[in-house]
């Protein structure tokens, strides 16, 4: 799975990776999460040991150590051509799984609403949205019994009049998660996929210790949300006035501006102070996506007193 | 005899003057001719009077106009009016030996329009209620026609719809209501008339303008009793500070509100922040919060001509 490393490093760009600190571990849309995870499948291993999720975390974390080395000395990190940072018209590589995925080949470039400039290193924002909440599903495969579940396990609360889920809180990661009769369940609360990922584990083995034959099945992450700051006030009138067919501002209704992109589709929640909230992506690559195409336009309304 | 065959679209023969085939006929309808205006030829007689056969002597409006056969059309409402129905009995052969009525049958009238009549029966009440023209009832029952037409709000309550849509057509017609104004003549929540404003704008693609102060500044001065003076003052105060930018990310109603605060008190005729929040909508914690915005410029936010009643530096500070 190491065919990254056998790559070399493309040289010889002008690096707007210059612009940003270096030396440290870069989340950045050019380089996601772990820059040498490729979807690996192979590993999603339905069993609940947790060992193994930690183990496949802390291996994944080495790999990111190790890219982040090879980075330093070159630009592009290996294996994932620049012109996808740089060209950033091409949506194809970054609505897969991952950013990071390699494309031994160029992907054709396809056409992007709203316009984002082709030219490398003038228009990187250097800000990187944040993610603030990651929603998954996961099924465990088997009928439950939420009233056992309830009065047996630690930090779970359930009324059936309210709602017919258990509610059921670990501390770390700090998540929630709603589990239902059908074996079905839903996490949220996690600030990273890996972390919702060991997260739903730990709820599926809490399960399990209660004498379910709990398995691990089909883990889809189904939203994730991130937030950021262009650090500057947004005349939003403007923002919607030019952009009717996106956008929706009603301060009666709501302070900020809801700005529904098309490609990647993604709503935007846009404020005065210069705040944006991205949601609605399914990987972390879209919201990278979203707010780099964003940032261009409200560069454009920003307010100038 | 049908001597014209199908093949050639219907003919029917078309009255025109020989020597002016272009000429618009003029209708004389008392004497029943058309008569070309070109060179006087009446061109054709005996044409059918659709005046009505009798004349009435009532008094100005009288309950029934026995001219008018049926109601007043609206086309453009219900398409096409042309059913007709069979009225209860008024004789006693009507009834038949147990007291009901012989023919029963009033119900099915165009049961597809019924929950469109029905709802332009809501949406008149609903304006009724704040005084609004025909002009907007008209926009709104043409919205309310578009959006159940088109079927894609099919689940919603038509009330909702119907408050969204009366929403709308005041804002298209550049006087807009606030949503708790409508929510007042309306039993929808404002969260659901919100939920189905933005619903039809994109289901009818259309856009609407952004509010702006100066919208609400005449209904609600008068509301309060204000005189013009204040309200022009407190207009221009509204504007100025959206324009320096005192008041980022406030609504439009709130700054609005705390406007007409300012200039009121400046004035003689001093209004408590509960007044104006009962009439705006607005909370009073919210005007206190947009006017503690606007205070440190009330100088420069007053109009140069207006004649203070309290100087600007005895403006209560809260």
């Amino acid at each position: 799975m190491d065919q990254n490393n056998s790559i070399p490093p493309f040289q010889g760009l002008a690096s707007p990776q210059g612009a940003m600190t270096p030396g440290m571990p870069i989340f950045s849309p050019m380089m996601p999460y772990g820059s040498g995870l490729t979807p690996q499948p192979v590993q999603n291993t339905n069993s609940l040991s947790i060992l193994e999720e930690q183990q496949r975390q802390q291996q994944q974390q080495q790999q990111q150590a190790q890219q982040a080395q090879q980075a330093n000395t070159g630009p592009g990190t290996s294996g994932q051509t620049p012109q996808l940072f740089h060209s950033q018209t091409v949506g194809g590589s970054t609505t897969t799984a991952l950013p990071g995925s390699t494309s031994l080949y160029a992907t054709p470039l396809t056409p992007m609403t709203p316009i984002t400039p082709a030219t490398p290193a003038s228009e990187s924002s250097g800000i990187v949205p944040q993610l603030q909440n990651i929603v998954s599903t996961v099924n465990l495969g088997c009928k439950l019994d939420l009233k056992t579940i309830a009065l047996r396990a630690r930090n779970a609360e359930y009324n059936p009049k309210r709602f017919a889920a258990v509610i059921m809180r670990i501390r770390e990661p700090r998540t929630t998660a709603l589990i239902f009769s059908s074996g079905k369940m839903v996490c949220t609360g996690a600030k990273s996929e890996e972390q919702s990922r060991l997260a739903a584990r730990k709820y599926a083995r809490v399960v399990q210790k209660l004498g379910f034959p709990a398995k691990f099945l089909d883990f889809k992450i189904q939203n994730m949300v991130g937030s950021c700051d262009v650090k500057f006030p947004i005349r939003l009138e403007g923002l919607v006035l030019t952009h009717q067919q996106f956008s929706s501002y009603e301060p009666e209704l709501f302070p900020g501006l809801i700005y529904r992109m098309i490609k990647p589709r993604i709503v935007l929640l846009i404020f005065v102070s210069g705040k944006v909230v991205l949601t609605g992506a399914k990987v972390r690559g879209e919201i990278y996506e979203a707010f780099e195409n964003i940032y261009p336009i409200l560069k454009g309304f920003r307010k100038t007193t | 005899m049908a001597s014209t065959s199908r093949g050639e679209a219907l003919a029917l023969p078309r009255v025109q003057c020989p020597n002016h085939p272009d000429a618009l006929l003029v209708e004389d309808y008392r004497a029943g001719d058309m008569i070309c205006p070109e060179c006087g030829l009446v061109v054709g007689d005996r044409v059918i009077d659709v005046g009505s056969e009798w004349r009435t002597f009532t008094n100005e409006k009288a309950v029934k106009d026995p001219s008018r056969v049926g109601d007043a059309q609206n086309p453009l409402l219900n398409g096409g009016d042309l059913t007709t129905m069979i009225s209860k009995g008024t004789g006693a052969a009507s009834f038949d030996e147990f007291g009901n009525s012989k023919y029963q049958n009033r119900r099915t009238m165009s049961s597809s329009d019924r929950a469109m009549l029905n709802a332009f029966k809501e949406i008149t009440t609903m304006a009724d209620r704040i005084n609004l023209p025909r002009n907007i009832i008209d926009r709104t029952n043409n919205l309310f026609k578009q959006v159940y037409e088109q079927k894609s709000l099919k689940g919603r309550a038509n009330d909702a719809i119907a408050s969204a849509c009366l929403y709308i057509a005041c804002r298209q017609e550049g006087v807009p209501r606030t949503f708790k104004e409508i929510c007042a003549v309306s039993r929808i929540s404002k969260k659901e008339i919100g939920r189905c404003f933005k619903l039809i704008l994109k289901a009818l693609e259309t856009s609407v303008d952004l509010i702006t102060t100066g919208d609400f500044m005449s209904r609600f001065c008068s509301n309060l009793g204000l005189p013009k003076q204040v309200q022009m003052a407190a207009t221009f105060i509204a504007r100025k500070a959206v324009e320096l930018d005192l008041v980022p990310g406030r609504s439009p109603i709130s700054v609005a509100a705390a406007a007409i605060y300012m200039a009121s008190q400046a004035s003689a005729e001093k209004k408590t922040q509960k007044e104006i929040g009962d009439i705006a909508g607005v909370a009073d914690v919210t005007i206190r919060q947009s006017y503690r915005l606007i205070y440190p410029r009330a100088a420069d936010l007053f109009p140069p001509d207006f004649k203070f009643d309290t100087p600007v530096d005895k403006l209560p500070q809260l």
